[in-house]
């Protein structure tokens, strides 16, 4: 085995366990000895994301774990993004994401960008407490395949109703796939909405948003 | 006696069981169901006697044959219902019950007790601590002798009365309730001018009385959205006379409050009928007190009510729509004088309910109230206090400051969202503790002092040696306890997940997800094992962490770096171990002597401003001083979250009780299931 080999394998392993500082500096090695970025980051890192996802999704993992591993892959994207914009590689998708209005629960929803970013998601987040026109003005500015709302009160869910309805009325709504969520959400309430897919948590909502966009 | 010896010894006996409680014995056929309850020690309401009026001792027996139990039952185990009965189940809609009074054991028989014919209800831990408070109440009762009414002289009768309270009691600028001006000139006349006004306030004449009368009776309530606490007491004494309780109707409508106002939103009808609710079931709680206390209603002439904000946005019929979302506005912080009457409570009509005022949009009247009987602002210690609920309100300060916040905990700590979750009711686990050596749990419910490693649950177990009532569930105080306790005797890692090393046959796998066996099938009421979940650890450690981060966010907001001591109130914190508490690592290190649970001391507040109506002003010059921060939008609130949630904490020392917790454990590097990266390629590839 190469060194090579040896480093996406340390970098799969200090990203699922949340090194940073470790990730970073093997980050820097890699590209001292001129690595591809896209091998480093198609290989190791979107790999080490995909299982702290499914470490997550069987109850091993838990929030803060996910947090660390996102925090150790954010140390070593800093490193590779310049290259990357170098390449003419595109990130899998765009997603605009946001906590509806009248509701400030922030995590669930960075959960999620975490696992859509490291599965090379380009993620627009605006926060929380989002007015409908903010997802309008999102999507007209950065044209994604996706829209993301989250909402964690029952009392707040309803305002998916009003975010979508802007959506239409701004011509918007067929341009994009419209994702919804959060704790008290269900597949029913998304049908009952509107919207087009629904996830229960973050590495469900990376395989729905793929599979509706078609890609793998 | 010799006769019924022979009886019984003629007579054959039969199995019973009564459910949920699990109580069994023999029992001589032709007894009734109630007297067999009687006999078992299972508690059924009657009222009756027996004489088919109370409709209150239903039972259902269950039929076929049930192993677990080792019986069989049959509806044919019980005497055929007369006639009276039949007609009387039909007219309340229950034919697939029996009453118990009437039903006799014909055959061995499994029966079921409904929870609203148990004679034991919810187990309603709210009472009042002895405080010192000074009386002084809002209510004064004045004894005067009025001007007659005489030719040539045209004060009017009010006039007259203003004129006599004025000269013996420099009472001024006095009015009077129409309704009390509508009795005024017959009672002036009834005991030859002498009579008895009722003063509130020094502003209001809210009745006269002919003669002298004596006696002022006030009512203090905690409108919790479970429970609803009053004591009634005498105003001139501060004596409390009777103390009630009973659960929130509303719970029809919705467990948590959210949930409560998602019904007001989604139903018209929605607020009339949670606030019709509310207000029968206060009725029927003073009612209660003063049939206690042998008074009628028309003796509680004032009246102090507490609650979270949604609870008081309903009592006034007011919609708590804004109160589901950012930015949480209330319709009125400030504190309020409501006319009883135009709440169709049944008090004195004329009496006035005092409000507390509110803090902020989730910090309510309760708060406030809690406030008030600890006094933390008048402290030189630096005191954090919990109200710990579904939805928990923490202040943090001492005489100089004061800052308050409130944090999502979810319903977790008390008992809802757990698999097995139950509120405080006889049957739940409510004290848990493992052996760090064989894993092996023992435990305590409500209902029965024991612990489960000594009951005797074999099928011919003497009364004596059964519990009282079998495990039904786990409540908030149980639920701390077994996370605390797997986590010391290392089943449980530091990080909530289950130790795969553990290799105790209590840790049951489920593929990669673990779950311990706290009760085993016998010990539980339905028949089936109980377990505490990965799910259950989460949802624990999820509301221990909002806890914590938001004491942390306050300290850190204010430079503290530790607390002197630490108040846990609410019903629920006053059966939290705070050992527990503290190596769970939901509240902030501090010695463990200065760690104290208060109880209701909500409703102790409400006493407190009922019975000294100048702390209904410091109330409001409070919630005017504390300073409400908004944690969850702070920027440090999901680093501080995420730190907090595993136990007792990622970063934070422990030092009081560090001597008791295990040494530090991870999940050995690359172990556990984890696959490789070469796998995950495959799999992506594949």
């Amino acid at each position: 085995m190469s060194r090579e080999d040896d480093l996406l394998d340390e970098l799969y392993d200090y990203t699922i366990d949340g090194e940073r500082e470790k990730v970073v500096a093997l980050t820097k090695e890699g590209l001292d000895l001129e690595m591809d970025p896209l091998v480093i980051l198609f290989d190791s890192l979107i790999p080490a994301l995909e299982e702290v996802g499914r470490l997550f999704e069987e109850g091993t993992f838990f929030v803060p774990e996910m947090l660390v591993a996102a925090k150790a892959m954010q140390g070593a994207m800093d490193q590779l993004r310049p290259l990357l914009a170098q390449t003419d590689a595109k990130p899998t998708g765009t997603f605009v994401m946001g906590t509806v209005k009248g509701d400030i629960h922030d995590i669930g929803k960075n959960l999620c960008n975490i696992m859509l970013e490291g599965a090379g998601f380009e993620v627009i987040d605006l926060g929380v407490n989002a007015p409908e026109q903010a997802f309008v003005d999102a999507v007209k500015e950065y044209k994604p395949d996706a829209v993301g709302m989250s909402a964690f009160l029952t009392t707040t869910m309803p305002m998916f109703i009003p975010a979508i309805e802007a959506l239409k009325e701004a011509g918007l709504r067929d341009d994009v796939i419209i994702f919804v969520g959060g704790a008290p959400v269900t597949q029913e309430y998304c049908d009952k909405v509107g919207a087009d897919g629904y996830a229960p948590n973050a590495s469900a909502l990376v395989r729905a948003v793929k599979e509706k966009m078609g890609v793998t | 006696m010799q006769l019924s010896a022979d009886n019984a010894a003629e007579e054959p006996e039969f199995q019973v069981i009564f459910m949920p409680s699990g109580r069994r014995g023999r029992v001589t056929k032709g007894t009734a169901v109630l007297d067999a309850a009687r006999q078992l020690g299972v508690e059924i309401e009657s009222i009756c006697g027996g004489r088919l009026t109370c409709n209150k001792c239903r039972v259902q027996i269950e039929d076929g044959k049930f192993s677990k139990h080792k019986i069989t039952s049959d509806k044919t185990h019980l005497s055929p219902p007369s006639v009276e009965e039949t007609q009387l189940l039909k007219k309340l809609n229950s034919l697939d019950c029996r009453l118990s009074c009437q039903a006799e054991i014909q055959g061995d028989a499994l029966i079921f007790v409904p929870e609203e014919s148990r004679g034991q209800k919810q187990i309603i831990r709210k009472s009042a601590v002895e405080r010192a408070i000074t009386v002084s109440p809002a209510i004064r009762q004045v004894y005067v002798e009025v001007d007659h009414a005489q030719l040539g002289e045209h004060r009017g009768d009010w006039g007259r009365l203003q004129d006599a309270l004025a000269k013996q009691e420099g009472l001024v600028n006095l009015s009077i309730d129409l309704r009390t001006l509508r009795k005024l000139q017959p009672t002036l006349r009834q005991e030859n001018w002498a009579v008895t006004a009722i003063v509130w306030q020094d502003r209001e004449v809210i009745d006269v009385l002919p003669g002298f009368a004596e006696g002022i009776y006030g009512l203090a309530v905690d409108i919790g959205s479970t429970t609803i606490a009053g004591h009634l007491c005498d105003l001139r004494t501060g004596e409390i006379l009777a103390t009630e309780s009973l659960m929130n109707p509303q719970v029809t409508y919705g467990e948590d409050l959210m949930s409560r106002i998602s019904y007001a939103i989604e139903y018209k009808d929605g607020v009339d009928k949670m606030h019709n609710a509310l207000i029968e079931a206060l009725n029927k709680l003073a009612a209660r007190a003063l049939k206690k206390a042998g008074l009628r209603s028309r003796h509680i002439y004032d009246a102090v009510f507490v609650g979270n904000t949604t609870m008081i946005h309903l009592l006034l019929g007011i919609h708590p729509q804004e109160l589901g979302g950012a930015p949480f506005a209330l319709a009125n912080r400030d504190s309020m004088d409501i006319r009883a009457r135009d709440l169709n409570l049944r008090i004195h009509p004329g009496a006035h309910v005092h409000i507390l005022p509110a803090e902020a949009g989730h910090v309510g009247a309760d708060n406030v109230g809690v406030l008030l009987a600890e006094e933390p602002y008048k402290q030189e210690k630096i005191t954090l206090l919990l109200d710990v609920g579904t939805n928990a309100e923490i202040v943090l300060g001492n005489r100089d400051w004061m800052l308050s916040a409130s944090s999502p905990t979810g319903p977790a700590l008390e008992g809802a969202q757990i698999t097995h979750g139950m509120r405080a009711a006889p049957g739940a686990i409510e004290r848990v503790r493992i052996d760090p050596l064989t894993q092996e749990p023992s435990f305590q419910v409500i209902g029965e002092e024991r612990w489960s490693n000594i009951w005797n649950l074999s099928p011919d177990a003497p009364l004596a040696e059964q519990p009282q009532h079998l495990a039904a569930g786990i409540c908030g105080s149980g639920i701390i306890e077994v996370v605390v306790e797997m986590y010391l005797a290392g089943v449980l890692l530091p990080d909530g997940g289950f130790n795969i090393h553990c290799a105790s046959p209590r840790l049951v796998w489920d593929g990669p997800r673990g779950k311990y066996l706290l009760a085993t099938e016998s010990q539980t009421t339905t028949g089936q094992p109980l377990f505490i979940t990965q799910a259950d650890v989460r949802n624990v450690q999820l509301a221990k962490a909002a806890l914590y981060a938001g004491a942390k966010l306050l300290m850190n907001r204010s430079g503290v770096e530790k607390v002197d001591r630490v108040i846990l109130a609410g019903a629920f914190g006053s059966y939290i171990d705070t050992k527990h508490a503290m190596v769970l690592g939901m509240i902030p290190d501090c010695d463990l002597a200065d760690v104290y649970a208060v109880g209701n001391a909500a409703g102790d507040g409400a006493r407190i401003a009922l019975l000294n109506k100048q702390k209904r002003i410091e109330a409001q010059q409070l919630v005017e001083w504390v300073k409400y921060i908004e944690t969850a939008v702070d920027p440090d609130f999901q680093e501080e979250f995420a730190g907090a949630i595993h136990i007792p904490h990622r970063s934070d020392p422990f030092p009081h009780v560090a001597g008791l917790l295990p040494e530090p454990t991870t999940r050995s590097k690359n172990g556990f299931r984890r696959r490789s990266r070469r796998a995950v390629l495959d799999h992506q590839s594949a």
